[in-house]
């Protein structure tokens, strides 16, 4: 079972990402402080950490320090309530491998938790088969099923990104962050009517729906039903 | 000074203060009488010296039986008594004079020393201190020429004692002056002091007093005056933005609890609750959306952003803002023109230049006519990149255009919204060193970016 080391003095929030974690098949250690975060942290066992950053006795990153000092690779997504951009980015540099500013939605942790536990394979292949899909990268062309699909470049980009998390939620920010390199809330569903318009040419009527809606979540791409 | 007890802060600066000024004076005092002893003691010296020297040449003008006569005669005129002379021979014996002896040590020559004698005419004693001098006449007789020490001894007590006691008065004025000034020192703090005090307490009105020619000291208070204009401008900004905030998620969040009372009552099934959470979930997200808006508003205003800036390239963000919103704009009817020209890299955060262009996009999709046109504009026009945002609306009304950009303000309430899109994107602008345009004869909002030049000498607040 995947091993979830959370660092949360704030006892309503730690419950809640707790039982959603919980929820979702992870088995999930708490601890409220730096000290007893590194000591865990260094043990055996712990394949993801969720941090906070600003606890009782120390700044949240700086136990990322102990961590990557120490050698340890273990991923680790950051929380905080210091939501902007420039924390974001002292975060990451800090040796964070994920950001998440509260008030946070617990699909995008979850989500987030998964992308970080099974980092996609980034293999430079430039034909990705997955299902019924065939894409080629480098022609910008791809079939479901020997059906031509009309991709335009952001689309297959899109379309790549979903194919290479199959199984897992992908949400509006994360779309937006990695594949097109901006980091901001849209005021409009700009980034639906993308994934509505991919979803139409992908899934034709009566073909089983490969990419799915979760409502108020994100998109899942899957190709078991 | 009754006010203050010595464990006062403000007593202990007067004092500080005075003491300080006190012993400066008093130590000027101290050189100064020093000085004028030493000049005193000297000149009594030389002027003892030249007398010596007279002696020793009247005498040995003087053939040697006159000498006796001459010698007495003098002493006769010495109605003091503070001098010696006397006449010994070559051996050392007394031939006249009122010294029994030749004192020890002795020198010969006109320099002056100071040496015992024992005095033989003196009422009343016979040891004496003097300043004398020996010098040896041509036919080998000695001449001790002196003068009693008593005398001038005296004369420089008179001078120290005058000294002493001027430097009693001295003290006393200097420390009087000290605490004076000490205690203008001390009122000008203590009015700095009870100033920060009242505004520790949350009161921000008060300013210092600064007269019409300030000294250096008035210039401090003039800085902190407007220290405080800024601060006070600050704090009602912020108060506004709070009832702003507040008023503006007492409604939304009305809506959410009557919607969620409403399931609870009517909703009986599963499916109807599921509604209504995701609904309600919606109206939540559109909370965060608010705060969020505003805390980056706040962030942006704070400048602090700048230490991420990198060279970006506005045409590319352009086109990434053109293709991101180019479905949606299909789906409206609404006809989405580019035309981007290449220009030089520029500082700045790409996100937030998208975040921007993003909201101007989306403003003129909503303010402008269903089905019209939407043209985004990237040229370089002399040292300036302009990059405009045109419908074919009416535009933000003249009377408008201050107002459009403060947070809350809606033009229509006829559009979903809260109002922050243009106060961010001002904010924005404002972070990047460009102005925010409205042109005058038609829908154009444009961010105009100061040439590559001038992007060096940005304020750098």
């Amino acid at each position: 079972m995947t091993h979830i080391l959370l660092v949360e003095d704030d006892h309503g929030t730690a419950t809640e990402i707790t039982l959603e974690l919980t929820a979702s098949g992870y088995d999930v250690t708490r601890c409220t402080t730096v000290a007893e975060g590194g000591r865990r942290a260094l043990a055996d066992g712990v394949d993801l950490l969720i941090v906070d950053r600003q606890l009782p006795d120390g700044e949240g990153l700086d136990l990322i320090g102990l961590l990557r000092d120490k050698g340890r690779r273990t991923p680790v997504l950051v929380l905080s309530a210091l939501g902007s951009l420039d924390d974001r980015v002292r975060g990451l540099r800090a040796g964070g491998d994920d950001y998440l500013a509260k008030p946070f939605a617990l699909v995008e942790l979850i989500a987030r938790v998964q992308a970080l536990l099974r980092r996609p394979d980034d293999s430079r292949d430039t034909r990705l088969i997955a299902g019924p899909l065939d894409l080629d990268l480098l022609g910008v062309t791809g079939t479901r099923a020997g059906r031509p699909l009309d991709l335009l470049p952001r689309e297959l980009k899109l379309l790549e990104y979903m194919v290479r998390r199959t199984g897992r939620i992908v949400t509006r920010s994360m779309l937006l962050q990695d594949v097109w390199g901006y980091n901001f809330e849209p005021n409009s569903n700009v980034v639906d009517v993308h994934m509505g318009r991919l979803r139409r040419k992908v899934d034709a009527d009566g073909e089983a729906q490969l990419i799915r809606n979760v409502r108020g979540q994100g998109y899942v791409f899957d190709i078991t039903d | 000074m009754s006010s203050t007890s010595p464990t006062d802060p403000r007593a202990r600066a007067i004092w500080r203060w005075g003491g300080a000024i006190a012993a400066l004076l008093v130590v000027q005092s101290i050189i100064l009488a020093g000085l004028f002893w030493l000049l005193a003691a000297h000149s009594h010296e030389r002027e003892a010296e030249h007398g010596f020297a007279r002696d020793c040449e009247t005498f040995a003008a003087l053939a040697s039986p006159l000498r006796p006569a001459t010698l007495r005669a003098m002493l006769t005129r010495d109605i003091h008594r503070d001098r010696f002379l006397a006449i010994f021979a070559a051996d050392g014996s007394p031939i006249e004079g009122n010294v029994a002896r030749l004192p020890h040590p002795a020198t010969t020559g006109t320099k002056s020393f100071v040496a015992p004698i024992r005095a033989t005419e003196l009422p009343g004693k016979t040891h004496d201190v003097a300043r004398l001098a020996l010098c040896t006449l041509p036919d080998g007789e000695k001449l001790l020429t002196g003068v009693d020490l008593d005398d001038s001894e005296e004369a420089l007590r008179v001078v120290r004692q005058s000294l002493l006691f001027a430097l009693g008065p001295g003290i006393l004025i200097a420390l009087a002056f000290g605490l004076f000034a000490g205690r203008r020192a001390a009122r000008q703090v203590d009015a700095i002091r009870r100033l920060t005090a009242r505004i520790m307490s949350g009161s921000l009105e008060d300013r210092l007093p600064v007269s019409d020619r300030p000294d250096s000291f008035e210039q401090l208070c003039a800085h902190i005056n407007a220290m405080l204009d800024r601060l006070q401008a600050l704090v009602l900004d912020m108060r506004a933005v709070g009832d702003d905030i507040a008023h503006q998620l007492r409604t939304p969040l009305t809506r959410l609890r009557a919607r969620l009372e409403r399931s609870l009552r009517d909703t009986h099934d599963r499916a109807g609750f599921e509604t209504a959470a995701i609904d309600a979930l919606g109206e939540i997200d559109k909370l965060l959306g608010v705060v969020a808006a505003m805390l980056r508003i706040r962030e942006l205003e704070d400048h602090a952003r700048r230490s991420r800036f990198a060279p970006v390239d506005l045409a590319k963000i352009a086109a990434d803002a053109c293709e991101l919103h180019r479905p949606i704009a299909e789906d409206r009817g609404i006809d989405l023109v580019c035309t981007i020209a290449p220009l030089p890299p520029f500082d700045g955060d790409d996100s937030l230049l998208i975040e921007a262009l993003s909201n101007l996009i989306d403003n003129a999709m909503k303010f402008g006519p269903a089905n019209g046109r939407v043209a985004v504009d990237l040229r370089r026009d002399g040292h300036h990149a302009v990059l405009s945002v045109t419908d074919d609306g009416a535009g933000v009304p003249v009377s408008d255009r201050l107002l459009v950009t403060q947070r809350f303000y809606r033009g229509s309430h006829e559009v979903d919204g809260v109002g922050l899109g243009l106060s961010l994107v001002k904010a924005i602008a404002e972070l990047h060193g460009c102005t925010l345009a409205f042109a005058s004869d038609r829908s154009c909002v444009s961010l105009v970016f100061a040439s590559d030049r001038d992007n060096d000498k940005r304020p750098r607040h």
